[in-house]
């Protein structure tokens, strides 16, 4: 548990590095997040103990989230007016990328075949 | 009031009080959300977020104090953040063998969640900060809270447009296959994790095995591609949009 929250936040401070020195616009746990992928890629050695921190961050990831998302509710005032757009965008728009995004993979994926699919 | 009392209700205004309502709302939320059989209507987000909402006011306390209290809770969003590349080395070793079919898939997937949630917006007259937030809607809630600071949305809207996008997409995606008539199990992952994140995935695992590893793929690949693509593109098509 030490070792993978070690790692985590060391590839996160590696990202925070190459930020500063690149000024790429990106968040950078994101960029601490290729890094560690790619290490793993790469089997470097220990990468592999960041297992046991990375699985109970990732299954109580609604623990961290939730805290943010209360500010909807509690600082209405600030979307109110587009409620009706916010709603709409969401909600509409989320079965219509289902739709596309279903079809989309339906012409791929018969193209790219699949033979042993029962 | 007593000056005892005075020094009690001066409690809440505690990181102390603050993280354990957190905690007690979350533990709360996680045993309403077993009790459904883990129904999307009452994922751990929604449900948590209630008794925070009643009991904050109630004590005097407002949001941006409430967000101070817990800031060691989001300081752990970004060990979070980091932690997705685990699952997406375990997926990539298992799907190899279609690998490039699935990197487009997610380049022009991603593409279209996001055009159609700040179209959508855009369209019906919301402000910039507002379509902003929504751009990266499709995509895991800690990257997503991450990058919509590079388009100067609203992390709280962000987050909740996340949520409501997971439970949209896992209630509706059943209906939507039937009625495309897929029966592919990595279509039906890899679209759940690609339009409806965690929640999605979380439901592809009830398609089985081979649906979820899809799913799970997707997840990572389509935050991956947002996260890195969305902070140079974002500039420009606000530029567009005329904002």
């Amino acid at each position: 548990m030490i070792d993978g929250l070690l790692i985590l936040l060391f590839f996160q401070f590696l990202g925070e590095i190459l930020i500063r020195l690149t000024g790429i616009p990106l968040p950078a746990s994101v960029v601490g997040m290729v890094l560690l992928l790619v290490a793993l890629l790469l089997n470097t050695p220990f990468t592999q103990r960041v297992a046991p921190a990375a699985g109970a961050l990732i299954k109580h990831i609604s623990l961290l989230i939730f805290p943010l998302g209360v500010g909807i509710v509690l600082q209405w005032h600030r979307y109110e007016d587009y409620a009706v757009a916010l709603a709409v965008a969401v909600v509409i728009g989320t079965i219509l990328s289902m739709l596309l995004v279903t079809l989309m993979l339906k012409k791929l994926m018969s193209k790219a075949g699949e033979p042993h699919e029962p | 009031m007593s000056p005892e009392l005075d020094n009690l209700a001066a409690l809440a205004h505690t990181p102390l009080f603050g993280i354990l309502l957190t905690l007690a709302s979350y533990r709360f939320a996680l045993w309403v959300y077993g009790k459904s059989n883990s129904l999307p209507v009452f994922h751990p987000f929604l449900v948590a977020s209630i008794p925070v909402i009643i009991v904050l006011p109630l004590v005097g306390v407002d949001y941006e104090e409430y967000r101070d209290q817990t800031r060691l809770i989001a300081f752990l969003l970004g060990p979070a953040t980091v932690a997705l590349a685990w699952p997406l080395y375990r997926q990539l070793h298992a799907v190899r063998s279609v690998l490039t079919p699935i990197v487009v898939a997610t380049l022009i997937g991603a593409a279209i969640s996001a055009a159609i949630a700040v179209g959508l917006a855009w369209w019906l007259g919301a402000p910039a900060e507002v379509v902003g937030s929504l751009a990266p809607k499709s995509i895991t809630t800690p990257i997503a809270v991450e990058v919509v600071k590079s388009t100067g949305g609203y992390v709280s809207l962000a987050a909740g447009a996340v949520a409501i996008t997971g439970i949209v997409g896992a209630l509706t995606a059943g209906p939507i296959f039937r009625l495309l008539k897929v029966n592919d199990q990595r279509i039906k992952g890899f679209a759940l994790g690609l339009v409806a994140h965690a929640i999605g995935t979380a439901r592809a695992f009830e398609y089985g095995e081979k649906a979820g590893a899809f799913a799970g793929l997707a997840l990572g690949l389509c935050g991956l591609v947002t996260a890195m693509a969305l902070p140079w593109i974002w500039p420009w098509v606000a530029q567009w949009l005329g904002q």
